[in-house]
């Protein structure tokens, strides 16, 4: 975790830099980034304490039977449908896959929330609908769910075979 | 955020009461914990996060994209409308608007749904919180895996819809189709 918090220090240094020279705006994204932060903190709190909750509840058979490794292509369906429906935002719904991963569940599992979560996110739903209608909808919803499925069932075979 | 502050509110509290008639006050107090120790821990990350995002949004303007996707067509177009999009700064109340503006541009339908793969599967700016929040490998994995989905949709709609804009994405041209939205 600290290796991550350097990594994303130095890049948020170099990118700074960068606006500096290039832009000179570096000092308005940092008020935007920390403007951004003040409206995402108390949604952020709240998702933590979700998913400390669902860390707790979530029993280990329940994990090992239908989200692990050893779920197999069960967990990977049950990915995709779950990421579906986590109709929030990457602050809400991050802590909620954290915790899924830290209970236990299989790589190719968690790819499979994360892609569909990205892909099939019913919080889209509205404004695909609203904007390009339903058939635009259904159709990416349809055209979308392969690659879910593919995402995870590929991270499970490499789960399976490399680790 | 208003409606996604509620509803995490309204699904914590549910969750609460459910840990406490699961396993008392000992297993709340237990899921708080592990609420805290996520929190401390992903406090700096978190901070770096949003220095990120902020200076992103800054040094890509909607103007800079928009000459991009303008610019490009066929493959070319494909992968650069696929990292247009994971550079579009925004949620779905900003990018589905900035698309449907393309419409009178007649832009080809393949490069626009290569956006929204783009900006759905890559959105750079949503990269350091999944390494934060989530797990800097599975972050990596997920990423690296999804790489080619915006170009294989792109390419297939290339193949399936070439000839279509936006405005009639799945009509032959002179048909009418009544579901299409674009125009409210």
């Amino acid at each position: 975790m600290a290796q991550t918090t350097v990594i994303l220090s130095i890049v948020a240094i170099i990118l700074i830099l960068i606006n500096s020279k290039k832009t000179g705006k570096q000092l308005e994204g940092l008020k935007l980034g920390m403007k951004q932060m003040l409206q995402t903190i108390p949604l952020i709190l709240g998702a933590f304490i979700l998913a400390g909750m669902i860390e707790v509840l979530i029993p280990r058979e329940f994990v090992q039977s239908w989200l692990s490794k050893e779920a197999g292509l069960r967990g990977i369906v049950l990915g995709t449908l779950g990421g579906m429906l986590l109709a929030m935002g990457p602050y809400a719904s991050f802590p909620i896959i954290a915790s899924i991963l830290a209970s236990g569940a299989g790589l190719g599992t968690i790819v499979s929330i994360i892609t569909a979560w990205c892909l099939l996110g019913l919080s889209k739903a509205p404004f695909e609908t609203a904007f390009f209608g339903v058939k635009f909808f259904v159709f990416k919803l349809i055209f979308s769910m392969p690659f879910c499925f593919g995402a995870g069932l590929v991270v499970h075979v490499l789960e399976m075979v490399l680790l | 955020m208003k409606k996604s502050l509620m509803v995490i509110s309204v699904s914590t509290a549910i969750f609460i009461i459910i840990t406490y008639v699961v396993g008392g006050s000992s297993l709340v107090l237990k899921g708080f914990n592990n609420s805290i120790n996520t929190a401390v821990q992903s406090a700096l990350m978190l901070l770096a996060s949003f220095i990120i995002i902020g200076q992103i949004q800054v040094l890509l303007s909607k103007e800079i994209l928009n000459k991009w996707l303008q610019k490009f067509s066929g493959i070319r177009g494909i992968i650069i409308s696929a990292f247009a999009g994971g550079l579009f700064p925004g949620g779905p109340y900003i990018y589905y608007p900035f698309i449907l503006s393309f419409k009178e541009k007649e832009l080809p339908f393949y490069i626009l749904i290569t956006f929204i793969f783009g900006k759905q599967v890559y959105d750079f700016s949503r990269i350091p919180m999944e390494v934060s929040l989530v797990d800097s490998n599975i972050a990596l994995i997920r990423n690296l895996i999804t790489i080619p989905i915006p170009i294989i949709v792109g390419l297939l709609a290339q193949r399936f819809f070439h000839n279509r804009t936006l405005e009639n994405p799945f009509t032959e041209a002179g048909e009418k189709d009544g579901s299409n939205h674009c125009d409210s």
